[in-house]
């Protein structure tokens, strides 16, 4: 039969890839961005936001960044609520990445301050010594063009004022990427911080031992915003002795995420406590 | 039974019934010599 | 050669092309591998690793592995069809078009011009080019099968179509986009749906470049290799079917745990686990082809790199499925334990039967001997060497990594920080670098060998001469 025919094979072929296609690809179009999908938060984006996504995409960041937390306890623990389709409305294209060489970007929006994302975008390595992160600080140099980014967001068919444009007078491609890693994850409510409890007594009361550990903790987690001897920089300066434990613990842990200073409750408390301590209890010669 | 199992079940057995039909056709004595051939006239094509 | 006529030129051209393109995508792999260990090798804003890894994969898959599927395919239809290619003229203009559209594609890939999608992220007008060298091709290819003089149609010509139609569906549905200016558009699907299109597509050039093709060439350069027929051309039919039919219903395999619908995640988990049949059917089938004549792997430096490929494939595709299932995904995805899975299937399975395709024919192209039979195996060495060693240092990376991204302590907590996870994987990066360059040595000194055959080989003995 089709042995011997190939333009009956070619249509017979194109029939078996069209099956499968369009079961699991082109039916799906009717579950997946409907009204049952929608999240009345989920807001598109501005045009500084838009600006800053397409910079993403042409810098190819999602070769290193996933945008995606799986409902896997250690992800949401890692990263933050799992991600709902809803939340993607307006990604057009989506950028859920296949790779995670750097650390998820699905929920970034608010956990640092903006400062500390123009610095670590200029030079990874000042703030993270280990990152393999490229420098980005060119983007500095690379003023916005107002009137193409109006043109972007008319094709996208998103809401702007003349007033947003103009804003973008004098913004560079940073201020963009900025604005863009800040919006990202914040369409849904943020989840409740994550509530300390049993009584906050400090387990391992200025021990020896744990000052060390809060040590490398505090070089590794803290360093990059209050500097490494706590002088300060993007955060303040962190006096040692002028806080109480508990207070000091619920600080760490909760954060004070409104003002730029991260919640450290994916550490475990036990990590906290000695960062406490070291804080607190230093020796700066 | 509603209708989206019927269907979920028809177009199963109806894509079962497919490749029976192919398995049949192609392994059957029949059409043994025939299909073989190919393989041996690639080689003396020079 | 003399009757008929067979367009053997066009097939040298591509050869050489091909081989071009390769060398470019290994020594872009080889950079990046670097830059992950030494992020000071990143040259912003042109040659940042976000921006060259998309040029190791285009050079890689379309580059190397299209350009010689292009040559290989004009060979083997020809000699299968036993008729000259349809039009010359076109494949002539088919060359210099497939090599503006991969000079266009590096270019614009380091301009920053890209549309974000995985092995599709060239912009709008550089698809239109790639879609007018596929239709150029498919007439081409399509043309020369209907004049054929041979009746039936042997395996090889049923894969060869297949990619045809496979990768034109696939192509022209993802790209579908809305053009801002000349280099740069937006996705016409937005968010999950997005993805879904995109993983539809990114599996499915899976089966329709590094899959269907090199089945095609593995099924006709055996036999040829061996002197003897595979072993059941039936098992292959049925096979065939099986795989076309069943490769399209995996995408989603790429977005377990996404918020994707759990159907279309349960169905690709599935038809993943399904594929393992007609995947082993051709593995066997190129096993049983070898009975009696094991002998020849140590004999024919061809049947050694076909063999070892068609083992990769066997492999790679228990190894896939395995990847499939939600439970080992929920481990194994965004780890380095993917690069392994993927350079498996590219340096192993892939290049390493087009390495034997080309040595079966650059002889045959060029009327003399190969050069080194010695060099040959000196070649086949290095890439296994460099090949496992990428392999296996990134299935232990991505591992340790997994393990340690999931390690809770006793209060419910992390145990790692993120970074404290990064810093254990540069001593496997540092390895897989070191694999890296074995395996370009090895590409270097195969196409050493490939100059000197062509160059200054001993003109061919008629044994040769085909
Ligand atoms: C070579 C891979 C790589 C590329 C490319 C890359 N990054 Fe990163 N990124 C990392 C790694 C590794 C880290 C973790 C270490 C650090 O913070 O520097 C990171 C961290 C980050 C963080 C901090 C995340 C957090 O939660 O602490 C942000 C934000 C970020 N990257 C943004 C970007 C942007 C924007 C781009 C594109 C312009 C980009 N990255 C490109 C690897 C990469
Ligand atoms: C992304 C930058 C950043 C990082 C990382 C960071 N902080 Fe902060 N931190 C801040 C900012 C900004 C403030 C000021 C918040 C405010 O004004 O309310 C702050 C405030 C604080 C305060 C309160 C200071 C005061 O005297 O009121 C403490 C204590 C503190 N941080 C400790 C830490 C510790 C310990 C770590 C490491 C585990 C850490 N911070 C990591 C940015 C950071
Ligand atoms: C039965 C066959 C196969 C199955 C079921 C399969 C399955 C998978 C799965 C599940 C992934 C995703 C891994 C993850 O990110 O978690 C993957 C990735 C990949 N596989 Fe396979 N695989 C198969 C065969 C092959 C073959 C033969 C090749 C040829 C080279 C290949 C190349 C790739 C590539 C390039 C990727 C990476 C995609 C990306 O994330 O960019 N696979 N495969
Ligand atoms: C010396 C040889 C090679 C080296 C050193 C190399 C290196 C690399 C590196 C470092 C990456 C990025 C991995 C990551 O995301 O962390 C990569 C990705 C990739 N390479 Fe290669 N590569 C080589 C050969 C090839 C060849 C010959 C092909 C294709 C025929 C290929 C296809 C790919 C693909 C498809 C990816 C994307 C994988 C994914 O998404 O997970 N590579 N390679």
């Amino acid at each position: 039969m089709w042995e011997k025919k190939p333009v009956l094979f070619l249509l017979l072929a194109t029939l078996a890839i069209l099956v499968g296609t369009i079961v699991t690809m082109v039916i799906p179009f009717a579950w997946v961005n409907t009204e049952a999908d929608r999240i009345a938060t989920v807001t598109p984006y501005t045009p500084l936001q838009q600006a800053g996504r397409d910079v993403y995409i042409r810098e190819g960041c999602n070769n290193c960044h996933s945008q995606t937390v799986r409902p896997l306890v250690a992800d949401v623990l890692r990263y933050g609520e799992y991600s709902k389709s809803g939340e993607f409305v307006y990604d057009r294209p989506f950028l859920w990445g296949s790779r995670r060489t750097g650390p998820d970007l699905a929920r970034l929006g608010g956990k640092y301050p903006d400062a500390w994302h123009t610095q670590h975008m200029e030079a990874p390595t000042s703030m993270i010594p280990k990152s393999n992160m490229p420098a980005y600080a060119f983007l500095n140099q690379n003023p916005l063009d107002p009137g193409y980014i109006r043109k972007c967001m008319k094709v996208l068919g998103f809401p702007y004022t003349e007033a947003d444009i103009a804003a973008l007078n004098g913004k560079t491609e940073m201020d963009a990427m900025v604005a863009y890693l800040q919006k990202l994850g914040t369409g849904i409510p943020k989840a409740a911080a994550a509530a300390v409890v049993g009584d906050l007594k400090n387990p391992f009361p200025k021990d020896p031992g744990s000052m060390q550990a809060g040590q490398q903790l505090f070089a590794q987690n803290c360093a990059a915003c209050h500097g490494s001897h706590g002088e300060g920089g993007i955060g303040p300066e962190l006096e040692p002795e002028s806080y109480q434990d508990a207070d000091l613990f619920k600080t760490i842990y909760n954060g004070i995420t409104d003002n730029g200073m991260p919640s450290f409750a994916a550490l475990g408390s036990t990590k906290v406590w000695q960062l406490t301590n070291f804080v607190n209890y230093r020796k700066e010669h | 039974m509603d209708w989206a199992s019927v269907l979920y079940l028809g177009v199963t057995g109806g894509l079962l019934a497919v490749f029976i039909l192919i398995v049949l056709r192609t392994c059957g004595k029949r059409n043994r010599s025939r299909l073989e051939e190919p393989k041996h006239r690639m080689l003396d094509d020079d | 050669m003399e009757t008929p006529p067979y367009n053997y030129a066009i097939v040298r051209s591509f050869i050489v092309w091909s081989i071009l393109w390769g060398v470019v995508a290994v020594l872009v792999g080889v950079l990046i591998s670097f830059q992950l260990v030494e992020p000071a090798l990143n040259l912003p804003p042109y040659l940042t690793y976000g921006r060259l890894r998309p040029l190791h994969t285009n050079a890689g898959i379309y580059g190397w592995g299209i350009g010689s599927f292009f040559a290989l395919f004009y060979y083997m239809v020809q000699r299968l069809c036993r008729t000259p290619l349809w039009s010359d003229g076109l494949a002539r203009f088919q060359l210099w078009l497939f090599n503006a559209t991969i000079i266009t594609a590096a270019v614009t890939l380091l301009l920053g011009y890209t549309t974000s999608k995985e092995y599709h992220e060239l912009e709008w007008p550089v698809d239109i080019m790639v879609v007018v060298l596929w239709v150029v091709f498919s007439v081409n290819i399509i043309m020369t099968i209907v004049r054929r003089r041979e009746e039936q149609m042997y395996i090889s010509l049923w894969y060869m179509m297949a990619a045809l139609v496979g990768v034109a569906v696939l192509y022209l549905v993802n790209a579908a986009e809305v053009p801002v200016s000349l280099f740069k558009s937006y996705s016409a699907y937005a968010g999950t749906n997005d993805a879904n299109v995109q993983w539809w597509f990114g599996h499915n050039a899976v089966a329709m470049v590094l899959t269907a093709p090199p089945l095609a060439v593995f099924y006709y350069f055996l036999p040829k290799s061996t002197g003897v027929p595979i072993f059941s051309h039936r098992i292959s039919i049925i096979a065939f079917w099986s795989l076309v039919f069943m490769y399209l219903w995996t995408g989603a395999h790429h977005l377990l745990w996404t918020p994707v619908p759990d159907w279309v995640q349960t169905l690709a988990m599935a038809f993943s686990i399904m594929l393992i049949a007609p995947s082993w059917g051709s593995v066997f089938n190129g096993y049983l082809s070898m009975n009696g004549q094991w002998h020849q792997m140590r004999e024919n430096y061809l049947v050694k790199f076909l063999i070892l490929g068609i083992t990769f494939y066997g492999l790679q595709t228990l190894q896939g499925p395995s990847q499939a299932i939600r439970t080992f995904s929920a481990f194994i995805h965004y780890t380095e334990w993917v690069p392994g899975h993927v350079h498996m299937g590219a340096m192993g399975w892939v290049s390493m039967v087009l390495f034997a395709a080309i040595y079966y024919l650059v002889p045959r192209l060029y009327d003399r001997e190969l050069y080194s039979i010695p060099l040959a195996n000196l070649h086949f060495w290095l890439v296994l060497i460099g090949q496992l060693v990428y392999s296996v240092s990134m299935w232990i990376a991505g591992l340790q990594q997994a393990g340690m991204w999931h390690a809770l302590n006793s209060d419910g907590s992390l145990t790692y920080t993120f970074m404290e996870t990064l810093v254990e994987m540069y001593p496997y990066w540092w390895i897989r670098a070191i694999g890296g360059v074995i395996y370009l040595a090895g590409v270097l000194v195969f196409i050493y060998n490939l100059v000197r055959t062509a160059r200054s080989g001993k003109p061919a003995a008629d044994a040769v001469a085909a």
